[in-house]
């Protein structure tokens, strides 16, 4: 397996949009739905999590609410607003042209030149 | 992004600030604890999973703060922040705060009061309906003239009145005098205000027999009726004569002034030709109908003066009213008062103008030595918005307590005011607390010191920072606001001279005043109206009985010297008028006779008042049985007899049939004002006999005569003296205006007296704020020179040329200050000339000691930071940073 890498620059706020997408997620959720479905291969500093969750609800992409915890614990809880989803849509639209048009770029051999 | 969710968040952040702080840590904790969990069972013992949790998740602090900052801080909790930093500075240096706050609260506090004055007096619309339209005819007329112009006039309507009238009010309680005014009776209406209770008056209730009405006041009905309702419709007796009270007005209706006590109609009868055309010579008030304006007011009362003058029943002198105009009723009110209300005004804006360049100064100072915490503030990321922010905040705390005392100070120096100014000064009643200028003056304040705060500051900002820190705080923003501040401190001195020079002369001017000699004697000398009923001195000799009785008893009463009674007591501000044939004075036919003052006097009256004769002798009591004699004034007797003995001269009063003889002469008396003898209309003064061919210009003997007392008791005992001595005689008779000589003539100078002591004050302060200027830039100097003044000392420099160093700057700015304040000086007390008695508005030798005065005082006040300079241990300055 290879190691993990750190999560690229202005790509957590992506990241914690698509986790809770998936259904309403307290904070330590998220960060284990992203390392779930990244099969452990992203890094995420476990304290940048939080300013960045502060700062999205702050935007009003996604919305909290207290709520329990699967072991019955007081904790807060994130979901996706509809302006959220069109956020990771259009976010996500803006990476995939991008990561196409670096990965092209990157593949391009001395003859294609 | 919606902006909704943004206000709410910032709002949530902002009201919930301690609910999300608390949130956020428990969300942060379980969070750790979670992980921790998931890491035992995974095998980890629980202290290890708990230490790697903490450990992994980073600085929770940090986080926290960055939290924060994602969900945004609002502007009030900024705010709050620099709230709390700037007390913090402010309570670090109380000395800047207690000097800054109290220069602000004077500036603010003195400036609010006077200018609450001017705005109560001169701005302020009169209290009545539509007063842009109200007018004053200048000029004053008799009732067959203010008839015929009410008649007449078709650009405005019009009333008259007569101040000046007394009431006996009898059968309420003891007999009271009460001052009162005869009007016309469409006034109220005129002026638009309505009675309180019941009406005012109808018109033609002001025609003679259906005239028979009273008004009252509010003070009066409170105080003498107690309030009764039921006073509407009942009579009371006035003078004498019953009179129906009809209504009682509203206790902020002041016309024609405050002490009016009564209204009651004019009398107008045209068939008693003396009264109607020769009686009160009345002011007239209008108000200009819609559509014409003061222009064609004034065009038509000149066509009516011309006419008018034809309609007398005798030839009218062609000066009579020449000059009648119609001016604004305000302005036409508050008359001379203007003068001394805008020279109060000049001199309080010079204290202002002084606050506030030493608020400037002392912020620049505090500025300059602040160079080094902004430095730091902007090398650890602060804007300079931030920085300006805070300071201004800064500022804002320190001019909201300087405004808090300022407050302060202007409630009571209006308080003040209103008890030092005389009490006739027009509308003083009306004058309140101006919260405008009071946050006018608070925010010229606070900008001031912001400006100049924020002005080195953002300098120093702008500079690299490591600059200032590398200097230690002596960085290149003083070498330009040294020069700013020396300015601002010899402006700040050569204000306080001037402010300095004008108390100066108007101090000299008042001593000048209370050391003239009024030509009596003041002391132990008590006085006191008497005033039976008109209608009771129409007998004569009862009149007389009852007056020669009143000063019989006085005179053999034990504690009292001696007494007399006069008509018109020396400064008592009531005159008698009476034309006069003068031997070798005759009028020609068509010309009028000179116009004299005529002082009623029973036998002694000059012995009690302590004026001696010049000449001849005083009366006796074989003039009071009807000796045809009279007793004039040196400066009459000058006027009409040069170089010649006056005595045995003849003259009479006119239409007297014998010819008096003149027995004495004796010397001026300050009976008008303390400054003049005589009004300049009046030609001459006369004293006659108090006796049955004592008759004023309607033919009658005075009724109202005012009693002087020498005493040789106290006041209280003497008062009750007079009063029991006079109720005995007669029950219905007031006796009113009881006061010693003394206080009669302090009466007189009241207004000079306040003009002179508001001066002195605003002097005081000047003087006070121009002293803190100087020292606050001499010490800033020394201290930011101390390391220079070690050197020098460490190099062999002697203590006094330390001195002469210092000294040599304070001086500077002394020197310049009085110079250029005693330039500025002889313009600005130009416009005291009006005040001044006795002193040129250029006297020299006040402008010679209050030089001296100001430069040894500016000189004092470099001492304390002289003396901090020659002690400076040059090891210790040295060593220093």
């Amino acid at each position: 397996m290879n190691k993990p890498v750190d999560v690229l620059q202005g790509t957590l706020d992506m990241l914690i949009l698509k986790a809770v997408s998936l259904g309403p997620l307290h904070g330590y959720g998220v960060l284990l739905r992203i390392q779930q479905i990244s099969k452990d291969r992203l890094e995420i500093q476990q304290g940048s999590l939080y300013p960045a969750l502060y700062r999205l609800e702050h935007q009003g992409w996604i919305a909290s609410e207290w709520g329990e915890s699967e072991n019955r614990r007081k904790a807060k809880y994130y979901r996706l607003t509809a302006a959220g989803k069109r956020r990771l849509q259009s976010e996500t639209e803006k990476w995939n042209r991008m990561a196409d048009v670096i990965a092209g770029i990157l593949s391009t051999r001395r003859e294609e030149v | 992004m919606s902006s909704w969710s943004r206000i709410r968040s910032r709002a949530r952040a902002t009201i919930r600030r301690s609910d999300m702080e608390a949130e956020m840590d428990t969300e942060l904790h379980f969070h750790m604890e979670a992980y921790a969990m998931d890491l035992v069972q995974s095998g980890v013992p629980r202290e290890e999973a708990m230490r790697r949790a903490r450990l992994e998740f980073g600085g929770v602090e940090r986080t926290k703060e960055e939290c924060r900052d994602a969900r945004g801080v609002s502007f009030i909790e900024t705010f709050l922040m620099d709230l709390r930093y700037g007390a913090r500075t402010l309570r670090k240096s109380p000395g800047f705060t207690i000097i800054a706050a109290l220069t602000l609260a004077l500036g603010i506090g003195a400036n609010t009061a006077i200018f609450s004055l001017v705005d109560g007096i001169l701005l302020r619309p009169l209290p009545y309906a539509n007063p842009q339209q109200l007018v004053s005819v200048k000029g004053t007329y008799p009732k067959g003239g203010f008839v015929a112009m009410r008649e007449q006039l078709s650009t405005m309507e019009v009333a008259a009145y007569s101040e000046d009238h007394e009431f006996n009010l009898t059968g309420y309680g003891e007999a009271v005098r009460l001052p009162g005014a005869l009007v016309s009776a469409e006034i109220f209406s005129m002026l638009g205000t309505r009675a309180e209770l019941g009406r005012a008056f109808y018109p033609g209730e002001d025609l003679a027999g259906k005239d028979n009405f009273a008004l009252l006041s509010h003070a009066l009905w409170q105080q003498r009726f107690a309030g009764d309702r039921a006073i509407i419709g009942r009579v009371i007796e006035l003078e004498g004569v019953g009179r129906q009270v009809v209504g009682v007005m509203p206790a902020d209706f002041r016309f024609p002034s405050a002490r009016t006590a009564l209204w009651l109609p004019l009398h107008n009868d045209p068939r008693n030709t003396a009264a109607y055309w020769a009686g009160d010579f009345m002011p007239v008030i209008g108000r200009l109908h819609g559509g014409t304006n003061l222009e064609q007011a004034r065009a038509e009362i000149k066509m009516f003066q011309s006419r008018v003058t034809k309609m007398f029943p005798w030839p009218m002198p062609a000066k009579w009213n020449s000059d009648v105009t119609v001016l604004p009723l305000r302005d036409a009110m508050v008359g001379d008062v203007r003068g001394r209300l805008l020279m109060l005004l000049g001199a309080v804006v010079l204290v202002l103008l002084i606050a506030c360049a030493n608020v400037a100064n002392l912020t620049l100072s505090r500025a300059a030595t602040r160079e080094k915490e902004i430095a730091i503030r902007s090398a650890l990321g602060a804007g300079r918005g931030r920085i300006a922010t805070q300071l201004l905040t800064e500022s804002v705390l320190l001019a909201g307590l300087g405004g808090l005392l300022g407050l302060m100070f202007a409630k009571g120096g209006l308080l003040l005011l209103k008890a030092t100014l005389p009490t006739d000064m027009p509308r003083l009643m009306d004058v309140h607390l101006d919260w405008r200028v009071l946050v006018f003056t608070g925010t010229l304040a606070i900008l001031t010191g912001f400006f100049f705060g924020l002005a080195p500051a953002l300098q120093s900002s702008r500079v690299a920072p490591a600059e200032s820190l590398k200097s230690g705080g002596r960085g290149a923003a003083i070498s330009v606001s040294q020069r700013l501040r020396s300015a601002l401190v010899v402006a700040e001195v050569a204000f306080a001279v001037m402010l300095v020079l004008s108390a100066g002369l108007l101090i000299r001017s008042f001593w000048s005043i209370l050391h003239t000699n009024p030509g009596f004697k003041s002391g132990h000398l008590l006085t006191a109206r008497i005033t039976p009923n008109e209608s009771f001195c129409e007998d004569a000799a009862r009149c007389l009985t009852f007056y020669r009785s009143v000063v019989n008893q006085a005179r053999v009463s034990a504690g009292f010297a001696d007494a007399a009674l006069v008509n018109t007591l020396p400064l008592g501000g009531r005159i008698t008028k009476r034309n006069v044939d003068l031997e070798e004075h005759i009028a020609a036919p068509g010309e009028n006779a000179p116009l004299f003052w005529l002082d009623v006097v029973t036998p002694n009256y000059f012995h009690v008042m302590g004026i001696n004769a010049l000449a001849g002798r005083e009366f006796n009591d074989v003039d009071e049985a009807g000796g045809p004699v009279a007793v004039v004034t040196a400066g009459t007797a000058r006027r009409y007899w040069p170089g010649e003995n006056a005595v045995g001269k003849h003259m009479r009063l006119l239409k007297e049939k014998e010819w008096r003889t003149v027995v004495g002469v004796i010397p001026d008396v300050r009976a008008f004002d303390i400054q003049t003898s005589e009004p300049d209309w009046i030609e001459g003064t006369v004293y006659i006999p108090y006796n049955s061919t004592a008759t004023l210009e309607d033919g009658r003997v005075p009724a109202e005569m005012t009693i002087a007392v020498r005493t040789k008791m106290d006041g209280l005992q003497a008062e009750s003296t007079l009063r029991r001595i006079v109720s005995e005689l007669n029950q219905e008779v007031p006796i009113s205006e009881m006061k010693t000589m003394q206080e009669v003539v302090s009466e007189a100078v009241s207004t000079p007296a306040s003009t002179t002591s508001l001066f002195a004050t605003f002097a005081s302060l000047a003087l006070v704020l121009g002293m803190i200027g100087i020292y606050g830039v001499l010490a800033f100097l020394v201290s930011k020179r101390t390391r220079e003044i070690g050197i020098r000392l460490a190099l062999g420099a002697r203590r006094h040329d330390v001195l002469w160093l210092v000294m040599k700057e304070g001086a500077k700015f002394s020197f310049a200050g009085v110079a250029l304040g005693l330039a500025g000086a002889m313009v600005f007390t130009r416009l005291l000339t009006s005040e001044l008695y006795g002193v040129s508005p250029l006297d020299g030798i006040t402008y010679f000691s209050v030089t001296g005065a100001m430069a040894s005082v500016t000189l004092l006040a470099c001492y304390i930071p002289t003396r901090r300079a020659m002690r400076i241990d040059p090891l210790t300055a040295l060593r220093q940073d």
